[in-house]
């Protein structure tokens, strides 16, 4: 069985503000562009935290899968900018439910695939591609067992 | 009277003998003929006698002017209101009664109206078919019937030969006729392959010489969005035309790169591209011209290098329209004019259909069903007379003569025409991969047996070659490690993969299942494996594919097997639904994927609407996309294309193209199209677009928005250069520049606007549009870029001043943008409103006069007067009295005086600016900067999105003018609405 919290594969879409050429390349002989990061398939109970939906959307939504949609537990997952958002949903979570929900934390490291495309005038350059990594955090929000 | 009452009379006339007419000349009344001699023109039999006693009868004659039965009381002619007669002559009296007397004997005996005999008789005794059958009628009246109905059938029977169709609904439906009739429609308008099923679901449009779905008949907008960007979305692009050039490699890129520039992003040249690894696009330009005279987008693949050969091979796929212009071009660089006449069709025959393995398969029982299908089938063949109709393959419209080929003896490279050859089908999204991996399935080796023998099939023979399987080993690894990849967007984007597949219909699963992708824990060197592709690409051997091959190709399409064998084969089978066990040989099918980026352009949503593109040879269209279609794939049109693009923020071709032929044309067939639809309503219904302050609701003047930007711009370079002479503050240089601008303007004023597709300038610009997010909240850090001032503005526009430049507009609060809305430049008081209250949905504008009402209604009237006067005058009238005011800045302000101008020019259309136009910048209370040619509701981005070009020397301006916080706020307006909304410009390199 698929475990959310073995890393390197769960990711989420890629905040915007990390999606910029990038400085030390050189810019007139380069583009940089960035792929998506790996995705797997999400169960119900996943959430992934991005930077471009409002903060109290995701709140909520987290609200409604714990309350509403009878799940016993939700992972959050966040990656990079994202990370500390993550963290806010969880522990918002958490203090609005008065002490009964308990978090586990996992943080794992995600391998990021760039693209760098040469834009010399003799087109001879060949692309690269290089790979970086960036940090994730993957929370587990759930309700304790009774024993 | 009416036209249609006059008819009505006619008819009822027809029979009347002609003479019994009232006469109702007042000239009459004078003379005592009133009662009696009153000779019309007809009546000279009766006039005759008493013509002594009234000597008027010639004047009666000239002023005759009115004949006929006239009922009721006439204006002039009423007899009663005038004096009556003194005397009564008694025997002209007698006379004239008697002629009218026989006359109306006349009348009743002719019967009048309709002349059945049926009709002739009293109600009580008409019975129902009576016409019929005859013998309902009275006996006296059956034999009148009988010749009526003779006469009426032979009439009706020649009519009836010419319309109908002679055979029978289930003899037009059976195979080969049906069949004949659609190799017949097809003549026309080229039809895909898949074109019957579309035909079923699609409403379907003909466009640029095929038959294509333009939009599915059941509602599924929203759902074809969701498969696109969850699921897969599939489309059919065979109409796409691919024109394959061969030659050496220099040659074709000196040939080549003529038609196309390096400024506008990697060309044919590129290294990953002439590889063969990726497909590239490129914009073309005709040779030498450029940036004038684009001829449009195209993609292209090279064929990865064959070792120890410069000889390479290229595909060019082009739009249909694009290509009568592109092909000539192409011949003209590389020097190819001799056309290399195709020899005369030679009949192909199919090679055996799979003789030697089938009888030893098959179970004794079947044999003789076996046999009897033979027979029958054989008979069959016997009694089709005359040519068997044969399905068209292929570009069913062109004449076999036509030439395709053309060769150049001093350069060598022959350009081939492969339209309709390949089969193209898009699929759109991020589990396209997931689909294409449940639906093919690399081609299984064949048996040892057979390779000993020699066989007319491809894959045979290939099986033979060792370092041919290798390949397609390596192939197939490739194409199982694509299982493992959750998202299509994850793939380097362009890559391409050569591959050989077994036939999908043999896969096909009983039910419509929908493909998701099976991701599991791989193992260690499938992970690694994984990496490598996802880094590396697929390398460069892998991208061979033998659809390459011209032989291959004809071979896989001559020796199909067709539907009904393949059925035949399979009710053979022991378990039913099982898969047939040995694959037949003729099943193993050359293709090649293509993977195409989804959006590479700005900082959201990237690799949106990312995607395979799946190449087959012709004829084997239905036999993927029935397998592709029963793996849950949403099927689109070419509506949801235009949708993939918007949403992509590209420019779709020839939409969005305006300085192409192609565009041009579009965007004429455009405005009639809307013009006609327009018209229908009736107009007191339309829109009245003059009171909406909107010029032209149905095209965009693009040439002559460039020209007033480049005015205006070189009008406000020289107001700054006298401010900076009175100040003596700038240096020499910017105020040379500005005399340059000014100088160009003056110099070039007819030449016409081009689209800035230079990436450096691009680049440069979006940086000065402060680019955000797309609802315009956080800005988005973007490259270094040197900051916008005069002296930029003045060397940036000097380069690029009668351009247009492709941007994408998103509105920070509610409004849907639509077609051929305006965007416009926002004055300070508005920027002011947007800051106070961020919440504030924009100004309004102030409903315009209508000054052509008043000349609508003069000339209704005048046209109710005088039947027709005389044209010419009133052309040259409405110009004379149109000029001014076009040449006049402002015209809401300057009072138009409809009065001096008396009659419009003829195609005054109710609701419509009547051209010339006049300045369209300065048409409304905000200065107009560009159009809309894609907007709508974006389901991707959560708000109102339109893409469009606006002036670039208008857009520098306006951006130069906005303080910082505000940069890149503009306005838009609808065409059919007077409020403007804010949006927020972004354009994206």
């Amino acid at each position: 069985m698929r475990t959310p919290y073995n890393a390197s594969n769960i990711l989420l879409p890629e905040h915007a503000e990390n999606k910029q050429p990038a400085v030390e390349m050189d810019p007139v002989e380069y583009t940089l562009r960035k792929r998506l990061p790996r995705k797997l398939p999400k169960r119900r109970n996943d959430v992934y935290v991005n930077m471009k939906t409002d903060f109290r959307a995701q709140l909520a939504r987290c609200q409604k899968l714990l309350e509403g949609g009878g799940h016993r537990e939700i992972c959050v997952h966040g990656l990079g900018l994202a990370i500390n958002r993550a963290i806010n949903i969880a522990l918002q979570l958490q203090a609005s439910s008065q002490g009964a929900l308990q978090l586990a934390a996992n943080t794992s490291t995600v391998e990021l695939v760039d693209d760098l495309e040469p834009e010399d005038p003799d087109e001879a350059g060949e692309p690269m591609t290089r790979t970086r990594n960036n940090s994730a955090i993957h929370i587990k929000v759930f309700y304790p067992d009774p024993q | 009277m009416s036209a249609a009452k006059v008819k009505m009379r006619e008819k009822k006339m027809r029979n009347q003998p002609t003479s019994v007419q009232y006469p109702s000349s007042p000239l009459s009344v004078e003379s005592s003929t009133q009662n009696g001699g009153d000779t019309p023109v007809t009546g000279g039999d009766v006039g005759d006698g008493p013509s002594d006693t009234h000597p008027s009868t010639e004047r009666q004659k000239s002023s005759h002017h009115q004949s006929g039965w006239v009922r009721g009381h006439q204006k002039d002619g009423g007899s009663y209101a005038k004096e009556m007669p003194k005397y009564i002559t008694a025997g002209g009296f007698a006379r004239a009664r008697a002629a009218e007397v026989s006359a109306m004997l006349k009348a009743v005996t002719k019967t009048t109206g309709s002349c059945h005999v049926s009709a002739a008789l009293p109600k009580h005794m008409r019975r129902r078919a009576m016409s019929h059958n005859t013998k309902r009628l009275p006996y006296r009246l059956r034999e009148v019937a009988n010749r009526m109905r003779q006469k009426s059938l032979q009439a009706g029977s020649k009519k009836k030969k010419e319309q109908a169709k002679n055979k029978s609904r289930k003899a037009r439906r059976r195979h080969g006729n049906l069949l004949l009739e659609f190799n017949r429609r097809q003549r026309k308008n080229v039809w895909l392959e898949t074109h019957i099923w579309h035909a079923k679901r699609f409403h379907m449009v003909k466009k640029w010489g095929y038959c294509l779905g333009d939009r599915p008949t059941y509602k599924c907008y929203r759902p074809c969005y969701r498969a696109m960007s969850t699921h897969c979305l599939l489309q059919d692009l065979s109409y796409y035309c691919c024109i394959e050039l061969q030659g050496e490699e220099d040659k074709l890129l000196a040939a080549l790169s003529q038609l196309t520039n390096k400024e506008t992003g990697p060309t044919f040249a590129a290294a990953l591209c002439i590889s063969g690894r990726r497909q590239g696009s490129v914009v073309m330009y005709r040779a030498g011209h450029y940036p004038l005279q684009p001829l449009g987008p195209v993609t292209f693949l090279w064929r990865p290098r064959t070792q120890g050969s410069s000889h390479r091979q290229l595909w060019i796929w082009a739009h249909p329209t694009i290509k009568q212009d592109l092909l000539p071009e192409l011949q003209r660089v590389c020097q190819c004019c001799e056309a290399v006449v195709p020899p005369v069709v030679p009949v192909v025959t199919p090679a055996e259909v799979a003789p030697t393995p089938e009888p030893e398969l098959k179970p004794p029982k079947t044999h003789g069903a076996i046999q009897i299908s033979r027979t029958k089938r054989k008979r069959n063949c016997k009694d089709a007379s005359g040519p068997p109709a044969k399905k068209i393959l292929g570009d069913g419209s062109r004449s076999p003569t036509t030439p395709v080929t053309w060769r150049s003896s001093s350069t060598g490279i022959v350009i081939n025409d492969l339209t309709m050859e390949i089969v193209r089908y898009r699929l759109i999204g991020p589990q396209s991969h997931s689909v294409l991996a449940e639906t093919l399935e690399a081609a299984t080796d064949c048996e040892e047996m057979n390779k000993s023998q020699p066989s007319p099939l491809w894959w045979p023979e290939h099986c033979k070659d060792e370092s041919k399987m290798k390949l397609h080993q390596q192939q197939a690894d490739i194409f199982h490690i694509l299982k493992d990849i959750y998202s299509t967007g994850e793939l380097p984007s362009g890559a391409v993969l050569g591959l050989a597949v077994d036939d999908p219909r043999l896969t096909l699963p009983t039910k419509k299942v929908k493909a998701l992708p099976c991701v599991k824990q791989a193992q260690e060197v499938d992970e690694e494996k994984r990496r490598e592709l996802m880094l590396r690409g697929v390398p460069e051997h892998c991208c061979q594919s033998f659809l390459w091959e011209q032989s291959v190709r004809d071979n896989v399409t001559d020796n199909k097997i067709s539907e009904q064998e393949l059925n035949r084969m399979r009710s053979d089978v022991l378990v039913p639904g099982s898969r047939l066990s040995p694959t037949p040989l003729q099943g193993r099918v050359p293709i090649l994927l293509v993977h195409q980026p989804g959006k590479q352009v700005g900082h959201e949503m990237s690799s949106w609407g990312a995607g395979w593109d799946l190449l087959l040879p012709k004829g084997w269209g239905m036999a993927f996309w029935i397998p592709l279609v029963y793996r849950g794939v949403r099927i689109g049109g070419l509506n949801m294309s235009l949708k993939h693009s918007q949403n992509k923020g590209a420019p779709n071709f020839p939409h969005d193209y305006p300085d192409c032929p192609a565009g041009i044309g579009f965007q004429e067939e455009q405005e009639a199209e809307l013009l006609d639809k327009f018209k229908r309503r009736p107009p007191a219904k339309r829109t009245n677009y003059i009171k909406h302050g909107c010029l032209a609701p149905f095209r965009c003047p693009w040439q002559q928005l460039a020209e007033e930007w480049e005015l205006i711009t070189s009008e406000g370079g020289e107001e700054q250069k006298r401010d900076s002479q009175t100040q003596t503050t700038t240096d020499a240089d910017t105020v040379m520049e500005e005399e340059m601008t000014s100088h160009t303007a003056v110099t070039k004023p007819q030449s016409r606007f081009t689209v800035l597709r230079s990436r450096k300038s691009l680049r440069l610009l979006s940086g000065w549009c402060r680019p955000t997010t797309s609802k315009g909240q956080r800005p988005c850090r973007a490259g270094e870029v040197p900051p916008l001032d005069s002296s930029a503005m003045t060397s940036f526009l000097t380069e690029h001043g009668m351009s247009l430049v492709w941007v994408r507009l998103s509105l920070l609060s509610k409004g849907k943008p639509e077609l051929h809305a305006m965007v416009f430049v926002p004055s300070t008081e508005d920027l002011k409103l947007l800051s106070n209250k961020s919440d504030s949905s924009g100004p309004q504008e102030l409903a315009h006069k209508n000054h052509f009402k008043s000349r609508m209604k003069r000339r209704k009237k005048g046209s109710k007067k005088t039947a027709t006067s005389s044209l010419s005058s009133d052309k040259t009238e409405g110009k004379g009295s149109d000029l001014p005011s076009a040449s006049e800045p402002n015209l809401t302000t300057s009072s138009e005086d409809p009065k001096s101008s008396s009659e419009s020019s003829t195609d005054l259309i109710f609701g419509l600016w009547p051209d010339p136009l006049p300045s369209i910048t300065s048409h409304c209370s905000r200065v107009t900067l560009g159009w809309v040619t894609q907007g709508d509701f974006s389901l991707s981005a959560g708000c109102g999105e339109a893409l469009g070009f606006v002036s670039v020397a208008g857009l520098v301006n306006t951006l130069l003018n906005q303080p910082k916080e505000h940069r890149g706020i503009l306005l838009l307006r609808n065409p059919t609405s007077l409020h403007y909304r804010f949006a927020k410009i972004n354009i994206e390199v």
